[in-house]
């Protein structure tokens, strides 16, 4: 060193510094081996999981379809508004409400609740802002893309019902599955994640699991801003099965028209096939448009549509047919006057009681709309004789009528396919009330649930069921509206994460009836006066189609307490029937909310629906009256 | 100003250490291609590469003395620049005004090339002062030649910039005799400094909320936002772990990157690159072509004639080993983010420039070494 004399040291501070330069690599060199060797996996996998998104392919809902092929429920593309988490994250989303809002014409309060809800989603991060917009929104996205790329425009199929109010109580209709139902561990074992749409109600919801198809996804290379680069994987959905059910659209159709046509414009129809079971109509009236629930419910409109109906007195989401709990009057004697010919109250050959033109109990006098003298039991049906079946229920006593009513089933429901179906209320089911608050069980009940009041409500499925089984001769089959689902061929490679399997199809399961145990002598006396009733100069007389005998009973329900001013609230008519008599195809009842007699209200409604079923089936030429609007 | 290139300067040219150079920034070319592969940038750093060569040469066959000789002209130079930055002229980028645009010579950033002024300055002062322990006067003395283009680069304003001058003043005490027991006062000093600094700082606001976001994504990395300012730090490290052992060998495609997970991948965060696509093989020997390339560099220091020379070298080699920590240090999330380059291998002509220049007075220096 030829200047290491001028500073002390010199030598020994160039190799301070050159140690201290590689001891601050070796630190470097340390740092690296723990990050890439010790760690390496850790980050690989963090940087991995930041590449990589999953972006849901929804699956096309199975179509639902009359038993005649005719479609009832289909799904259509649309485009929807949807925000995606990626770049949510960098910005403070309460500054965007109210763009959001003004921009996609929203409330406020909704847009709050969406970014609420994707706040909560992890692997999949995209949720739909808005459903169903037109070119007017797309056009806003578009034009802000730079503003807001959390926003991006959606082809995606949506239910759309065709024949809007049409059928709506019993197809139902869709929505986003909600927080309750995401909380409920039945539905997390399924996987359901939010924003999924699952059927609300109706066949949507009781067949659900069938008509939903199973989402693929597509896993997606995206960069630091979201935006997709490249795709890695595309696992395929399998579309939800077809379903074909037992309705008759025409028959429908005529059912509807004849409720819309009412006076009341408030009841329900339904027509069944009594050898199986199979719903061939099911009207209630007043009906919703189920289209509302599915593509404006994010809407100002359509919030305020679904309020309404929600509001409405007269109860238009309400399926009358299998909600509705009405007393059923003079059709309660149908089954009744069955019952007495099992229980032996009465016998095929001994079959008179007396009318007397009404009963005393105790000081208590109630009357007969006639007087018929001391009628056998066809007769009595046929002319709705009152005083007969007060008499007829006191010799059955209470228990008599109650084991009626289990034999009927009308202490249960009937089973129907769609949900939220009600139990008719009954002597059977009042019984521990009434003993409580009164005592005792006293004969004024039993006598007035002899003709259908006071302690009996049921629900028109419930009554259709049992008449129908009496059409049957003892045959009483659950009513259904599934005919068959159809088949779906597997998707993917099995083994593979892409597959899903082939879904089988399948009919009703539950075809089996129960059996109710009577002479042909007794089934005979009761179809008699039933078949009387509309042919042989009964209560519903008017109604009678050339070589197609109708087997039916009146009933005129009280709404208001009995002997007291009815108002406006008229009693409910009611008829309740089958046809051919002897030869049963087709059974039809129909109720009338808050109209008067049966006879002259619900008769000719059953009436319309048998000339539509007619016409359908060929039996009869088409007539302006039995066409109905489409 | 060029030298005739004699036959014997030609055996004694130090080519190892040129080579390394050479070497090192054309790995640094194919790391800035990795970093945008469908940018033009890596071309661009190829032709600069060449530029920076033949200013190298013409630096290394220039005797360094007349160098150190015209210093003052250097350095004035320099600050006249770096005061016209702050004037119009300079173009502002990511609210820094760092660069200058000048007609014909185009942009770049003074700061870069201040450094080797600020050095020869030095090194002419404490290069002709007598044998013995370094004055107080003396201190005060090189302090203001520091600060003069320090001072200019804090209100650019370009804190990282500034810090890379420290290490040369630093060297130039400690060579020139510095007490031994000044050293460890000003070590602990800043061991009670710098904690009091930080705190004062950001009771204050002096330190600005992102300043201290980058900070505490160094010692809790778990606390801060990671789409905050932690997020260079966190995607860095992301970057650098998930090369692994060997690196990802061509998939380029899911690079951290190329996808801009990666921020700035072509200058400040190359090394994280580096690591991602070569893994700890390619780090390591990385580094070590770095200690391979100090070791030339500072045997030159032992060897020089004279002590303008070695201080000159010495000041190079801590500048540049400064720089070289700061950077990797900043990739592997060991220090807060700052905007050094990696010297060689981030893109950018005017920091490839001037380290090439600094490496060639350094073989200008090597070469003279038994010169009188």
């Amino acid at each position: 060193m030829k200047i290491g004399d001028q500073v002390q040291n010199l030598g020994l501070r160039i190799i301070a510094i050159q140690a201290i330069a590689f001891i601050l690599l070796g630190l470097l060199g340390a740092r690296l081996y723990y990050l890439q060797i010790v760690k390496g996996d850790y980050y690989n996998d963090r940087a991995e999981s930041q590449r990589v998104r999953f972006i849901p392919i929804p699956a096309p809902r199975g179509a639902i379809l009359d038993r005649h092929g005719k479609l009832l429920v289909d799904s259509r593309p649309t485009y929807n508004v949807v925000l995606s988490n990626e770049p949510l994250k960098k910005i403070n989303v309460s500054e965007r409400v109210n763009d959001y809002a003004s921009g996609l014409n929203l409330e406020p309060q909704f847009v709050v609740e969406r970014l609420n809800l994707i706040k909560q989603q992890n692997e999949f991060e995209t949720m739909v802002l808005k459903e169903n917009v037109d070119m007017r929104d797309i056009s806003w996205v578009e034009s802000h893309s730079l503003e807001f790329p959390e926003l991006r425009v959606e082809l995606q199929p949506q239910r759309y019902y065709p024949l809007g109010t049409t059928l709506a109580h019993v197809l139902g209709y869709v929505g986003e599955i909600s927080p309750t139902q995401l909380k409920d561990p039945v539905y997390q074992e399924k996987g359901f994640r939010p924003g999924d749409i699952i059927g609300k109600g109706g066949l949507e919801q009781y067949y659900d699991e069938y008509l939903r198809g199973r989402p693929g996804y597509r896993k997606v290379l995206v960069d630091s801003k979201g935006r997709v680069q490249s795709e890695l994987e595309v696992v395929k959905p399998q579309s939800g099965q077809d379903m074909v059910t037992t309705i008759d659209l025409d028959v429908q159709l005529a059912a509807e028209k004849k409720l819309a046509d009412s006076v009341t414009k408030r009841g329900t129809i339904i027509a069944t096939d009594p050898n199986n079971g199979e719903v061939l109509a099911m009207a209630s009236a007043p009906s919703f448009d189920p289209n509302v629930f599915v593509q404006s419910s994010s809407k100002p409109e359509g919030r305020k549509q679904i309020a309404a109906y929600w509001q409405d007195e007269k109860r238009p989401l309400y399926n009358r047919a299998i909600q509705g709990r009405y007393p059923p009057g003079s059709t309660w004697k149908i089954p009744e006057s069955l019952a007495g010919l099992q229980q032996g109250a009465i016998t095929v050959e001994r079959s008179n009681l007396v009318c007397g033109g009404g009963i005393t109990i105790g000081n208590k006098f109630t009357r007969c709309m006639g007087s018929h003298g001391s009628p056998p039991l066809s007769y009595a049906i046929t002319k709705s004789c009152d005083g007969y079946y007060y008499r007829l229920a006191l010799k059955m006593g209470i228990d008599g009528v109650i084991k009626m009513i289990e034999d009927f089933g009308f202490d249960k429901r009937s089973g129907i396919d769609i949900p939220n179906e009600k139990v008719p209320q009954t002597p059977k089911s009042w019984m521990p009330y009434v003993i409580k608050n009164e005592g005792k069980w006293s004969d004024i009940r039993t006598v007035y649930s002899g003709i259908g009041q006071d302690t009996v409500v049921v629900t028109p499925i419930s009554m259709l069921r049992a008449v129908s089984a009496i059409g049957m001769r003892g045959k009483m089959y659950e009513p259904h509206f599934l005919k068959e689902f159809r088949p779906i061929a597997a998707i993917g490679q099995e083994g593979e994460n892409n597959y899903f399997p082939a879904r089988p199809g399948f009919g009703f399961q539950r075809a089996e009836p129960r059996i109710l145990q009577a002479t042909e002598a007794q089934w005979d006396v009761v179809v008699n006066g039933m078949w009387g009733v509309v042919q042989g100069g009964g209560t519903a007389g008017s109604i009678r189609i050339p070589d197609f005998d109708i087997a039916g009973k009146t009933g005129t329900a009280q709404v208001a307490e009995l002997g007291k001013d009815v108002g406006d609230k008229k009693d409910h008519a009611w008829f309740v029937s089958f046809a051919p008599a002897y030869k049963p195809e087709i059974a039809v009842i129909a109720l009338i909310e808050n109209v008067g007699f049966g006879g002259s209200h619900a008769a000719p409604a059953a009436k319309g629906v048998y000339e539509a079923y007619r016409v359908a089936r060929g039996q009869a030429a088409a007539t302006p009256e039995t066409v109905a609007k489409k | 100003m060029v030298a005739i290139i004699e036959k014997r300067d030609l055996k004694d040219f130090d080519w190892l250490t040129t080579l390394l150079a050479i070497v090192i920034a054309s790995f640094g070319v194919w790391q800035i291609y990795n970093a945008l592969p469908t940018d033009s940038v890596w071309t661009k750093q190829i032709f600069g590469i060449g530029l920076s060569l033949v200013a190298f040469f013409i630096v290394a066959f220039t005797d360094y003395r007349r160098l150190i000789d015209s210093a003052p002209i250097f350095y004035i130079i320099a600050l006249v620049l770096l005061l016209l930055v702050l004037t119009p002229l300079g173009v502002q980028v990511n609210g820094q005004k760092a660069w200058l645009r000048l007609p014909i010579v185009g942009q770049f950033q003074p700061s870069e090339f201040a450094k080797i002024p600020t050095v020869l300055m030095l090194a002419k002062y404490y290069g002709s002062r007598k044998a013995g322990n370094l004055k107080m006067k003396e201190m005060l003395i090189g302090l203001a030649i520091f600060l003069g283009p320090v001072a200019l680069i804090l209100l650019e304003p370009d804190a990282g910039q500034a810090i890379t001058y420290f290490p040369i003043l630093a060297a130039m005490y400690f060579l020139s005799g510095i007490k031994v027991r000044y050293i460890v006062l000003a070590a602990v000093a800043t061991a009670i400094m710098v904690p009091a600094a930080w705190f004062i700082g950001v009771e204050t606001g002096k330190i600005k909320r992102y300043q201290q976001e980058r900070i505490l994504a160094i010692t809790n990395p778990d606390q801060v936002d990671p789409r905050g300012y932690g997020y260079h730090t966190i995607q860095s490290t992301i970057t650098v772990g998930k090369g692994g052992l060997a690196g990802i060998q061509g998939e380029t495609e899911t690079s951290q990157s190329v996808l801009k997970f990666l921020p700035e991948p072509q200058t400040d965060f190359i090394f994280a690159v580096t690591a991602e696509n070569t893994g700890f093989i390619g780090c390591v020997s990385l580094l070590l072509a770095y200690a391979l390339l100090l070791s030339g560099l500072i045997s030159g220091a032992r060897e020089a004639s004279d002590r303008a020379g070695m201080l000159v070298i010495m000041g190079i080699v801590c500048g540049m080993a400064f720089q070289i920590f700061m950077n990797v240090g900043m990739a592997l999330g060991i220090l807060p983010v700052i905007g050094v380059p990696l010297p060689l291998m981030s893109a950018g002509l005017s920091a490839l420039l001037s380290t090439f220049v600094a490496i060639g007075f350094v073989v200008s220096v090597k070469l003279r070494r038994f010169v009188n």
